[in-house]
């Protein structure tokens, strides 16, 4: 709280400040009296967890969302943004979680797209606009392919193309919504670089973000809420990541995963020389082998995209196999179909959440019977007992803490950490044998995360197996007794999460065998 | 799906009020006396049996073919084919009519109907298979075929179902087939308790059995989002869903087709006309795709209709003015946005809270 009063009395070094904000939906305050300052030159991190209201915060001074009440200052003059194009004029660059790119454009149609320079005839100047983006970028010292469409480009890639298009309509304060989140740790390292020569060349940046490790080694001061209201604002320097994430959650929280050794009996799955081809018909899994025991938590690190999603897929029967065999209690089941794999009490948490895992259309009971509406009582003879229905639903409600005001909500309006609940909750509730969790706690915050690793362990310690796929090292670091690591499709690596270092898993991810 | 809330009648009457605004401006420029016109619109809806009736008689093919485009939506899938449907199970229903000579009246009624059901499910079974599985869009499909559907049914009534030498048409259907009409001189008949019936019993199936369940896992309100993964991943074969929902909704349309002959027509010549199948898929957006909510829309929208035939045959407005008036409605209802700005009240808000509640 000091820098920030410090700050208050310079008001010509302050890029942004939006003045007691309030933001009111049907039902839910997003934002309370919200003060939010940025300094001019500054990484300046919010922090919170979903639902917070960081994301509301962000769209008022993005002129998407109005504000009920409150002032919005730029650069000390205060000003009414209440469309995109105003803030854009102002110098705001907005880089969204999901990119707004035209994926068969290359970089500079993307970066152009509404601004193109025209040449003398009327036209577009081609050549004039492939210099300015390289000019631009080589400024900011980003290296860029003119020649290269956005559907080839790596997620990194594609960042710094959203980060470009931002700086060609000159933007001074940049926003970035949680930026690496699709990053991997080499990628996150190269976007940290690009941050701090954007704010060396004069720029400010916002730096949204769950990750509170990434706030301390990149931001200068960061800013937490909670519930719609600021908790606190710090420089980091000053502070901790345990201070952070008690104000992030209103709680101490253990950001170690709490359990005792696995006692691993007999075997559950065991999984013999797999090959799956991916959707465009390409070897994505070249061989795997693994084998899960009960009572076990088995890890599958690695960067996305190297076979993970079709690995899951296999298991599930959602994808066909090509060669080997998935021998789960002792049966193989490499050509079921879905419905009996899941009938066979094999649990599924898939790493899309909002296509696959949910109809976000469908109310949140209607959600959560998905692996057991046809079983008495819910419904007896294809009739359903919707009374048997609602307690069932709402107990899973409770016991997963779903935070929603009723189940005849629909999922659609609840936040990703509360939509993932409705996942998992579901998943679990079944008692399933084995337990197949795909970034389970993808966009989901702190204290969610620490509720789900929990209910993993708690599969395990009951006696169930699991397999944990997540791209979050420390997250399989965490919660996983034994960890594969996964590259082009193969197991590079078995590990012991206790025996290595991060920097040893990082290159392991990379390919690179000891 | 969405449940009723007092936004929507917010927007009902607003809808209302500009659209009356916009009839009032119509009228008076073609001449006419507005308060006039709108008197006779309220008698020809609503005023004695026979009106009533009537209304009813123009609800009874909407109420079905609302029910079937809310079913294929819900599931996912996009017909606009149910117009064909309809002619089609018209054909066949008044082909059985008068084909089956032996039969007791309930046989011979029930008979016909469910001709007719299968020949309008039939109707659907090539799109909803080339959607699953050759992937080419429902919607086009089902547009083409209902143009083949007029071809056809034209073909038949001129050709191998022709009675009269002289006017292209099928015998009239015995009177063992008749849905009997109730009032005199009105087309009101029996049929409009099936319509009705049915789509009580489609709000029974889409809410509270597991068929219906599965039926909509993958659909509801993604409407042409088929093959849900959501659905796949829980093991519910969406194709089967795809399929059998289509089916449903075509064998609904060709039930609408059916009723129209059997219990007003009486026999199919080349020349009866359908839009029913169109007007349903106004009639199950205006009801949020709720079978209940589109008896509703049906029982207005089939006031307002039969309100326009008394203002045409009354005035000098024609009923053309009436259908335009109808369109300009439904666009001012869909428009939501409208009352969007009232939301900041707070007595909107609390009544909108109130009327929201649910039960669950």
């Amino acid at each position: 709280m000091i820098g920030y009063r410090k700050n208050f009395k310079m008001s010509t070094n302050t890029a942004i400040h939006l003045k007691n904000i309030t933001k009111e939906y049907p039902g839910v305050i997003a934002n309370k009296n919200v003060d939010f300052e940025v300094n001019k030159g500054e990484i300046h991190a919010l922090v919170g967890e979903n639902g917070a209201g960081k994301s509301t915060l962000m769209k008022i001074l993005y002129g998407i969302e109005q504000p009920d009440e409150g002032e919005i200052l730029i650069n000390g003059e205060t000003q009414v943004i209440n469309k995109v194009e105003t803030a854009i004029n102002l110098g705001i660059g907005m880089v969204h979680q999901e990119f707004t790119l035209v994926p068969s454009f290359t970089a500079p149609e993307n970066i152009g797209l509404g601004q193109e320079p025209r040449n003398s005839q009327g036209l577009i100047d081609w050549k004039g606009l492939n210099k300015l983006v390289v000019d631009i970028a080589e400024k900011y010292g980003f290296k860029v392919d003119p020649g290269l469409k956005m559907i080839d480009a790596s997620v990194g890639v594609q960042q710094r193309t959203e980060i470009l298009k931002t700086l060609y309509r000159n933007a001074n304060i940049l926003i970035l919504d949680e930026p690496t989140a699709v990053l991997t740790p080499q990628e996150t390292d190269e976007l940290f670089t690009v941050i701090r020569t954007l704010v060396d060349e004069g720029k400010t940046v916002i730096f949204i973000t769950h990750k509170l490790r990434e706030v301390m080694e990149i931001a200068d001061r960061v800013t937490v809420m909670r519930a719609g209201e600021v908790q606190g604002v710090s420089e980091t320097k000053n502070t901790s990541i345990a201070e952070l994430a008690s104000q992030m959650v209103g709680r101490e929280v253990f950001l170690q995963v709490k359990k005792d050794e696995a006692n691993p009996e007999e075997e559950i799955l065991n999984v013999e020389d797999l090959w799956v081809h991916d959707a465009r018909g390409l070897l994505a899994v070249k061989g795997i082998s693994l084998d899960i025991k009960k009572g076990e938590i088995v890890g599958i690190a690695g960067v996305e995209g190297n076979g993970q999603s079709e690995l899951v897929e296999a298991l599930t029967g959602l994808r066909k196999t090509s060669q080997g065999s998935i021998n789960y209690l002792g049966e193989n089941i490499s050509s079921s179909t879905p419905k009996n794999i899941r009938r066979k009490k094999i649990a599924h948490i898939p790493e899309d959440r909002t296509n696959t895992g949910l109809n976000t259309q469908l109310s949140i009971w209607e959600n959560l019977i998905g692996n057991s509406y046809f079983r008495k009582p819910l419904s007896t003879n294809g009739i359903f007992n919707l009374k048997k229905i609602a307690q069932h639903s709402n107990k899973l409600k409770d016991d997963f803490d779903i935070r929603a005001p009723n189940i005849s909500l629909k999922v659609r309006s609840l936040s990703g950490g509360n939509q993932q609940k409705v996942v998992v909750a579901r998943e679990l509730s079944e008692d399933p044998i084995l337990t197949i969790a795909s970034q389970p706690t993808r966009g989901v915050d702190i204290g969610n995360i620490e509720a789900i690793h929990e209910q993993l362990v708690q599969m395990r310690d009951d006696g169930g197996a699991v397999l944990l796929v997540s791209a979050e090292l420390d997250e399989v670091m965490a919660v996983a007794d034994r960890v594969g690591v996964m590259y082009e499709g193969q197991i590079v690596k078995w590990v012991n999460p206790k025996e290595v270092d991060q920097a040893q898993m990082g290159l392991y991810m990379a390919g690179v065998k000891d | 799906m969405e449940k009723f809330s007092f936004k929507d009648v917010l927007v009902t009457f607003a809808g209302l009020l500009i659209t009356s605004f916009i009839a009032w401006v119509l009228i008076s420029a073609t001449g006419n006396n507005p308060s006039e016109v709108a008197l006779y619109l309220y008698e020809g809806g609503f005023k004695g049996t026979r009106n009533i009736a009537n209304s009813l008689y123009q609800a009874t093919p909407l109420i079905l073919t609302a029910v079937a485009t809310l079913i294929s939506f819900r599931v996912g899938m996009f017909n606009i084919g149910i117009n064909g449907s309809m002619y089609v199970g018209a054909l066949y229903a008044g082909w059985a009519g008068y084909k089956f000579t032996t039969l007791g009246h309930f046989t011979h009624v029930t008979v016909c109907i469910l001709i007719g059901m299968l020949v309008g499910a039939a109707w659907m079974l090539l799109p909803a298979l080339l959607r699953v599985y050759a992937g080419v869009s429902e919607i086009i499909s089902t547009i083409i075929l209902n143009f083949v559907a007029v071809l056809f049914v034209s073909y038949m009534a001129n050709g191998p179902f022709r009675a009269d030498p002289i006017a292209p048409a099928t015998p009239r259907i015995l009177e063992t087939a008749e849905l009997k009409q109730i009032f005199p001189n009105s087309q009101f008949n029996t049929g409009f308790f099936i319509a009705v019936f049915v789509a009580i019993l489609a709000h029974f199936v889409l809410n509270k059995t597991t068929f219906g369940y599965e039926l909509r896992s993958g659909g509801d309100g993604l409407v042409g989002m088929y093959p849900s993964r959501f659905s796949s991943y829980l093991g519910i074969p969406s194709d089967r869903s795809a399929i059998i929902g289509m089916l449903i909704s075509g064998a609904l349309g060709g039930l609408a087709g059916a009723i129209e002959v059997l219990g007003a027509v009486r026999y199919f010549f080349q020349e009866l006309e359908f839009n029913q199948g169109f007007d349903g898929i106004l009639i199950g957006i205006l009801g949020k795709l709720e079978p209940i909510g589109s008896i509703i829309a049906s029982l207005f929208y089939g006031a307002i209709k039969n309100g326009g035939f008394y203002v045409d045959y009354k005035t000098d407005v024609s009923r053309e003015i009436i259908i335009v008036l109808i369109s300009i409605l439904i666009f001012f209802v869909s428009a939501q946005k409208i009352v969007k700005g009232l939301e900041k009240y707070p007595f909107i808000k609390k009544m909108d809270n109130f009327f929201s509640r649910k039960k669950m």
